[in-house]
């Protein structure tokens, strides 16, 4: 066989070209996943640094509402639905830790698409968050460009129910960043999409870390009898 | 919590190296008319994200392509009856998911080639043809973003390619391997493939119908005795040789 390449290569330059190209291909293909890397990994510890104390904020008051038995709604659109499924599963399936109650509101399709066709899109979040809502829940939204106008109501919505708001957003915030409705929003600072997914991922780990390790004290606290520290059914209550 | 200063390397050298193998793989398997088929049943969303990144690319000017989430309750049975041979199979999956371990045994016989990401322990070698594995044994890494990187970073190389399409055939390359000719019988020119069976004899003197990476055939079981459908076998030159499942630790 490779004598008979050898013999016939001439013919074909093509193939010999191209079988270099791929090789060099190769290489710059994996020097950019680690380049891009590099950076996804800076975005996130940047990211991390510059919300710390807002984290552990937020953190202080879903830990008080899961305590007093409120639930976790999380949504996004596209690509950010799918990570406000994964920080669901985070809260009500940790691998390790404490389960809450939290749900995906794009998780159910005939929801979504009665919502959809019925009452128009831009309300698919807004109107779940009015059937399923008590003041004690919590919203979170994930939008990479803050804009997202389903988001922008649900926000409206839940705020006026007393829901305590939660927003993960990209570039420079977008609409979410100033908007009245949100109690915290956590603004990725970087103009593409994948990293800012990649950092608003961590970011919301570290939220749940914070939740978990402030329930896990409040529990702690209880147990070695300050039962007053524990006023709600979901933590693993008295009431 | 996340500790300050802590500087993870999140793509390391073997890793990249994968990365671009697999993205030139599947870009090249796109360019022949693939679907990609995504499995995660312990991480459902992470199947979904893979999707809708492919299908709707948020980089503007990027063509959409084809793949799609299987996420129903068995998706062995899912992806055996979606996938075409030239497909491809993507699993967001730890290594001893049941599930996924099936998938990926079978795919050869579906004609698709394979991708695996996940974390923990490796799968045995061999067991897809694209291993894109965390290094860490940290039961949080699905959800802490590193499956979304590389996943991310799949689909932007993907695209890479797309802009080299000279490189898009993979008959130049293979041929040109020197191993190019090896395992194939030297009197009938056939090799041992796998195949799964879809329908067994109706009798002992009918053949079975059994399916391989090239589609369906009649193929001789008399060898390997009484066969039930999605048993895999050793097909060499139109007779089943070997059956699969008899092997130690395999499970139908």
């Amino acid at each position: 066989m490779s004598e008979l390449n050898q013999n016939t290569d001439f013919l074909y330059p093509f193939i010999e070209g191209s079988e270099h190209d791929a090789d060099s291909l190769l290489v710059d293909l994996a020097a950019s996943a680690r380049g891009k890397a590099e950076v996804s990994a800076r975005l996130q510890q940047a990211s991390l640094d510059e919300w710390r104390d807002q984290l552990h904020a937020a953190g202080a008051e879903m830990a008080d509402r899961f305590a007093r038995g409120g639930r976790l709604y999380t949504f996004g659109n596209g690509g950010s639905s799918t990570d406000a499924a994964t920080l669901a599963s985070l809260f009500c399936r940790p691998a390790r830790g404490r389960a809450v109650p939290a749900w995906s509101l794009a998780a159910d399709q005939a929801v979504m698409t009665a919502l959809g066709n019925d009452v128009g899109f831009e309300l698919i979040f807004s109107r779940q968050v009015i059937a399923h809502s008590r003041p004690v829940d919590i919203a979170i939204g994930l939008s990479t460009s803050g804009n997202s106008e389903d988001l922008i109501r649900a926000f409206t919505e839940a705020k006026k129910r007393g829901l305590l708001t939660i927003g993960f957003a990209g570039h420079d915030g977008g609409a979410m960043a100033t908007s009245p409705d949100l109690d915290y929003c956590f603004t990725i600072r970087s103009q593409s999409i994948h990293r800012i997914q990649e950092s608003q991922a961590l970011v919301g780990f570290e939220l749940w870390s914070i939740v978990q390790e402030l329930t896990r004290r409040r529990v702690a606290d209880t147990l070695a009898g300050s039962p007053d520290t524990l006023s709600g059914s979901n933590a693993g209550g008295t009431s | 919590m996340t500790s300050t200063g802590e500087r993870v390397e999140l793509i390391g050298e073997d890793l990249g190296d994968d990365l671009a193998s697999a993205s030139l793989a599947l870009a090249r398997r796109f360019h022949a008319g693939a679907t990609l088929w995504v499995v995660s049943p312990q991480w459902e969303p992470h199947a979904h994200h893979v999707a809708v990144e492919f299908v709707h690319p948020v980089v503007m000017g990027k063509r959409a392509l084809p793949s799609v989430a299987l996420v129903e309750a068995d998706p062995v049975a899912q992806a055996r009856v979606a996938t075409r041979p030239g497909d491809v199979i993507l699993a967001v999956a730890s290594a001893d998911d049941p599930q996924v371990r099936e998938v990926m045994r079978r795919a050869p016989a579906w004609g698709a080639d394979t991708i695996w990401i996940g974390f923990g322990p490796r799968p045995q070698a061999g067991s897809a043809d694209h291993v894109l594995w965390v290094p860490s044994d940290d039961p949080m890494v699905p959800a802490t973003g590193r499956f979304v990187l590389l996943y991310h970073l799949l689909w932007e190389l993907t695209h890479v390619c797309f802009e080299h399409p000279g490189l898009l055939t993979e008959k130049a390359e293979d041929c040109a391997d020197e191993d190019c000719a090896d395992e194939v019988c030297v009197t009938c020119s056939d090799e041992g493939r796998l195949g799964e069976v879809v329908l067994p004899p109706e009798s002992a003197f009918t053949s079975a119908l059994v399916r391989t990476a090239t589609g369906e055939e009649a193929v001789d079981v008399t060898l390997v005795g009484e066969v039930a459908a999605n048993d895999l076998l050793l097909v060499h030159a139109g007779t089943a040789i070997t059956r699969l499942d008899d092997l130690p630790g395999a499970s139908r």
